[in-house]
């Protein structure tokens, strides 16, 4: 990867790696929340947008062919907290944290986690590699 | 700002302490559920409460659970007939505190179950963090 964090070919896996990384990060925290404020009144359970969505949501940036061109912010990804509306139970004080709901999205993020930490070593290795040949 | 897996560690401390302080409400309520007056006619132990809010945390940038207030059960006291007690009225009633049984055991199963719950997000993160030191390793 240069050094303006443009894509330059297969080299992206790590940005994209690290942008997934966040976003698990990002999640991981909403769900603490969640479960922080599983008893207090008037709490509406939060979720963060899927990968996908905020992954396509990218804007398309513009490649630099010539090192006269400017250059163009890298884009954050950038990963709202949404209200959930798919809440499994909302309790008579208004609170919408379902515990067990919670509990899966927990162990999906730490599954997804555990892939992409796979994949960045795994593509770390194969760097290595191409470096000592 | 800290970063999301610190903060999601405070986010759950917080929880953790959230839920033992109610905890404590638990059993003070159980260890006076039989506590009376002293004097003629006095009023028995009255039933602790507690209510918990969201607090914004700027360190963080997330929603710490909070107790809002403790207060007071205002519901009427149990009266039994007994003479001889020294809280005894003119009449011979005693006013027992207002605290029920079987409420406290469910409040106390619920506290279980969300102690559990922020603890499970605790290992989640902590297991996170390893993976991503591991990375280092290989």
């Amino acid at each position: 990867m240069d050094q303006n964090g443009a894509v330059v070919g297969p080299l992206y896996l790590f940005e994209l790696a690290s942008s997934q990384a966040r976003y698990l990060e990002l999640r991981q925290s909403t769900i603490a929340t969640n479960v922080a404020n599983a008893n207090t009144p008037g709490f509406r359970a939060r979720d963060v947008e899927p990968f996908n969505k905020v992954l396509d949501g990218m804007p398309v940036r513009l490649a630099t062919t010539s090192p006269s061109h400017m250059q163009l912010a890298a884009a954050e990804t950038d990963t709202r907290a949404t209200a959930k509306k798919d809440s499994w139970e909302v309790v008579h004080s208004g609170n919408s944290v379902s515990l067990e709901q919670e509990m899966i999205k927990g162990s999906d993020v730490n599954r997804d986690y555990s892939m992409n930490s796979a994949i960045v070593r795994s593509f770390h290795r194969m760097v290595l590699a191409g470096a000592k040949a | 700002m800290l970063d999301s897996l610190s903060a999601s560690l405070t986010v759950a401390s917080s929880g953790l302490e959230a839920q033992s302080t109610r905890m404590r409400i638990v059993s003070e309520n159980l260890a006076n559920a039989t506590s009376t007056g002293r004097t003629a006619g006095a009023d028995p132990y009255q039933r602790k409460t507690i209510t918990f809010d969201a607090a914004m945390d700027r360190a963080s940038g997330s929603q710490l659970a909070k107790v809002k207030e403790i207060g007071v059960d205002t519901t009427p006291y149990r009266v039994e007939y007994d003479p001889g007690h020294p809280a005894a009225d003119k009449a011979g009633y005693v006013k027992l505190p207002n605290v029920n049984m079987m409420i406290e055991m469910a409040d106390m199963r619920e506290v279980n179950r969300s102690y559990e719950a922020n603890l499970q997000v605790v290992k989640q993160v902590r297991s996170m963090l390893g993976m991503t030191i591991d990375l280092l390793r290989s």
